[in-house]
């Protein structure tokens, strides 16, 4: 529970942007390895030079980082971050589409705004990237999955990573409002696009059966039934999360759970069929009939039966504040989780299971993506010091700290 | 203000005209409408006088008093200090180093009225069929096995303010419930809490009603839609307050005839009921307090004021409590200009500063969230104790309810709502681990027995077992 007066953490920031080389001195660094404590680390020209005590001894800018810690920067394994404004407002809406003709490939990271104020707001607090996850419109297709950086000029550096699917009650509701309807509709759509994918030629001609999905749909698909990209299922009851793991077997696709509120009641088949789960770990109410068994120690048991965890989070705040997935990842180890485990949720593991060009990970000569917190890494008293996203210094601005720094000036005359 | 209607049940009899010659006529028994039909029945149950030993305390009330005891009698708070002389008997239980604040209050909670599951069959928060729904209360809505309210529990959330939801320009009677077990909302209201009234500004109302076509439909509709009520509850009340006063005219075919709706909006014009009004913008605040001002109420709170750090001074003044998250925004565009540092700047400027959850997911960790405004409220330089934060969740929450000479803080004399925490109350590892209302014990998170579980969890996680 440190404190860190605004004048020193602005100055700090200012100092760092216009440093080659950063030393920062005695902190704790969680890497996917582990924890190194006390430790310096060196950064020049936004690369890790060196971890540990040989680091060289002073730098353009050096920090003690005595009694804080390091992560890599969070990353958030599903959010919106860039493709809404205000959510009421539905012209600022882009991630979902009512339009019929397009569900698979709906490129959520084509709508990706740079500028959005959500960006500033959540870079500032830790998150470094973010999955942009479509939502269904239509049916249980919701689209294709896109990475973003958050960094001072954010761009998206992904824009297909795997196709959305939505297999929730609200997805199937989408789809004639049965399960088993719903079934029949994704077992088609998966024949049409292998159909469409053995003959295509011919069936962009039109020379072809009947397909559920347009032409940009099943060319969307057509990855994923080869077997090329991840079908990323959000699923939440247990026997949801049998059917469609039964279902990848059959169609030999690649699989990513997500939701899976239930998760913990299939724990062993998810962990044997080698499945990644991103889940939100603060989930403990049976808000509906397909999450009766939500418990707070979900994310323990999943990683108990040695399944690869991501997370997002929290709760409804997952894209307009996706940093406070830092949040969610403090309450899973307050309920059993490792430290380490959860870290990892947020920052390693999204980075591996999509092959992303991002390492998650604070290792010697890799592009600095890390965040300095003023404390333990997890506790929400530990605020981020000093972010750094792909090798540069991120300002510490922001809308709402505008509105606040006005504010003050005003209270501070009356 | 107090006058013939604040009396709950008068019986009056009309004098006898007695005038010479004039012909007697008989007395009129004249009934006034019951102000508490539903009445409480909650009654703490009697528990043996408990110490807890060498604990370091969060008082609620803005100090930290380290290695100090705490006694507990009769379900009151009966001394606090080091090293108490204990009558021999006194079980005591070591609480050394470990933390204990009082309960924590949650005056915006939904619980019961949007319960989980959330099916259309529980859904009862919100009786959007016209904009002013004074006449509902959301006591006749709550399921009491909302399996939320354990989770709430756990979390060390004692009391709770139940609202309706915000559809309409007046929402209905909120409730204060006790965050106990009970088959009946009776058996969880806290006896002789006041009752509030929600109204609600800004988006909402006129969202659900401009897409009816009917008024309001803009935020002048809001205004000309509360202000036409506040008018015909102020004749209700006057048509009353005659009737009652002219003993000479009072006769059966005189008596008003009764007004569910008027009547709790001239509760409110009486001072018995306390305005929580859900209000993110400070233009908004502003036209709210002169409205109180033009019909002689008080309001009592702002709810989801995402823009209180810019009426801060205006709440001050007025003595209105800033009800608000930590940090959520973007959902409207009411809410559109959140500052992390909201609380901690509302407090600043010396008004009264609440934090409130609206959330199930978030009413199970108010402390978090109380820990989070600190963060940010000293990552400016406003150098908040935790002492200090945790009167957002405790007393002047309490405040906002009418409610702080009973709870909201470690008081001689108060209820014994007390939690004793694993860690410090605002590290995010830290969970409740004992939980008492009124010096009982209802949750323990090492005890399976003190783990009360709603009748909706059983057979379903598996038999018997509260859900983590």
């Amino acid at each position: 529970m440190k404190k860190l007066s605004l004048f020193i953490m602005l100055l700090l920031v200012s100092l760092a942007a216009n440093a080659s080389s950063i030393l920062i001195k005695g902190a704790d660094i969680y890497s996917a390895n582990g924890l190194l404590p006390k430790s310096n680390i060196y950064i020049e020209n936004g690369i890790i030079t060196t971890i540990g005590r040989s680091t060289p001894m002073s730098a353009d800018m050096d920090i003690d980082g005595s009694g804080m810690s390091i992560t890599a920067g969070l990353f958030n394994a599903s959010t919106h971050i860039g493709t809404v404004e205000v959510s009421a407002i539905s012209p600022t809406v882009d991630f979902y589409s009512e339009n019929e003709e397009v569900t698979a490939a709906l490129r959520i990271s084509d709508a990706f705004n740079p500028r959005s104020t959500l960006i500033p707001h959540n870079r500032v607090h830790g998150l470094t990237h973010a999955l942009l996850v479509p939502e269904s419109g239509t049916n249980l297709f919701s689209g294709q999955v896109g990475l973003v950086q958050l960094g001072n000029q954010p761009k998206v550096i992904h824009n297909s990573l795997a196709i959305a699917l939505d297999f929730t009650e609200y997805g199937v509701e989408l789809s004639g409002s049965s399960r088993a309807a719903a079934l029949v509709q994704l077992r088609q759509a998966l024949d049409d696009a292998k159909d469409f994918s053995r003959n295509r030629k011919a069936a962009m001609a039109g020379e072809h059966r009947d397909y559920v999905l347009s032409y940009a749909d099943l060319a969307a698909l057509e990855p994923v039934v080869n077997g090329d990209k991840p079908l990323l299922v959000k699923t939440h009851r247990a026997s949801d999360i049998t059917t469609i793991l039964a279902l990848a077997k059959d169609f030999q696709l690649q699989l990513i759970l997500s939701g899976a509120i239930e998760g913990w009641m299939v724990a062993d088949e998810i962990a044997k069929a080698g499945i990644p789960v991103i889940m939100d770990p603060i989930h403990n109410l049976p808000n509906s009939y397909e999450s009766l068994g939500a418990r707070l120690d979900n994310a323990k048991l999943l990683a108990d039966a040695g399944i690869t965890l991501l997370f997002t989070g929290m709760g409804g705040s997952d894209t307009h504040n996706a940093y406070l997935v830092k949040q969610s990842a403090g309450n899973a180890v307050a309920n059993g989780l490792s430290k380490s485990a959860a870290i990892a949720a947020m920052t390693s593991n999204p980075a591996e299971v999509f092959g992303a060009t991002v390492s998650g990970d604070i290792a010697v000569n890799q592009t600095a993506d890390l965040v300095l917190w003023g404390g333990d890494p997890l506790e929400l008293t530990s605020e981020a010091q000093l972010v750094l996203i792909n090798g540069e210094v991120i300002p510490m601005e922001s809308r709402s700290f505008q509105l606040r720094d006005r504010y003050f000036k005003r209270l501070k005359k009356d | 203000m107090k006058n013939a209607l604040l009396k709950s049940l008068a019986l009056i009899t009309a004098v006898t005209l007695s005038g010479c010659g004039e012909t007697a006529k008989g007395p009129i028994e004249i009934t006034l409408p019951n102000k508490n039909p539903y009445p409480s029945t909650y009654k703490a149950p009697e528990s043996p006088a408990f110490a807890l030993i060498g604990a370091n305390l969060l008082t609620g009330d803005g100090a930290e008093l380290t290695n100090t005891d705490l006694l507990i009698e009769n379900g009151k708070i009966a001394a606090i200090g080091p090293a108490l002389a204990l009558q021999p008997g006194t079980i005591q239980i070591d609480a050394n180093g470990q933390w204990v604040t009082p309960g924590l209050i949650d005056v915006h909670s939904h619980m019961g009225v949007y319960p989980s599951p959330s099916t259309s069959n529980h859904s009862d928060g919100n009786e959007m069929t016209s904009p002013v729904t004074a006449e509902v209360w959301a006591e006749h809505s709550v399921w009491p096995e909302d399996p939320q309210f354990e989770k709430a529990l756990a979390g060390g959330v004692t009391t709770v303010q139940i609202l309706p939801g915000s559809g309409n320009l007046i929402g209905g009677r909120g409730v204060t419930l006790k965050n106990i077990p009970s088959l009946t909302v009776q058996g969880m209201k806290f006896p002789g809490a006041p009752y509030s009234l929600k109204m609600a500004c800004g988006e909402n109302p006129k969202r659900v009603y401009g897409s009816r076509n009917t008024l309001p439909s803009t935020r002048m509709g809001n205004m000309a839609g509360y202000r036409k009520a506040w008018i015909q509850a102020a004749e209700y009340r006057k048509s009353w307050d005659e009737y009652l006063k002219d003993s000479d005219s009072r006769s059966l075919s005189n008596t008003p005839t009764r007004n569910l709706r008027l009547e709790t909006l001239a509760g409110v014009l009486e001072g018995d009921i306390r305005i929580h009004n859900h209000c993110y913008k400070v233009d908004e605040m502003a036209q709210m307090i002169d409205m109180s001002k033009e019909f002689g109420y008080k309001i009592a709170a702002f709810h989801h004021a995402v823009e209180a750090y810019k009426a801060a001074p205006m709440l001050a003044e007025e003595g209105i409590c800033g009800v608000m998250w930590a940090d959520w925004w973007g959902f409207k565009q009411e809410a559109f200009d959140m500052v992390r540092e909201n609380i901690a700047l509302v407090d600043y400027a010396q008004a009264c500063a609440v934090i409130h959850s609206d959330n199930p997911i978030q009413v199970q960790r108010l402390n978090q969230e109380i820990a989070k405004a600190m963060s940010a409220g000293n990552r400016m330089g406003l150098d908040i104790s935790a002492a200090k934060a945790i009167r957002w969740g405790t007393y002047n929450a309490a405040m906002s309810l009418g409610l702080e000479d009973q709870i909201g803080s470690l008081a001689v004399g108060k209820n014994a709502d007390i939690v004793l925490w694993t860690k410090h109350p605002l590290s995010v590892y830290s969970l409740a681990q004992k939980v008492w209302i009124d010096g009982n014990l209802r949750f323990d998170r090492f005890d399976k027995s003190v783990q009360p579980t709603s009748d909706f969890n059983l057979g379903i996680i598996s038999a018997g077992e509260a859900r983590p």
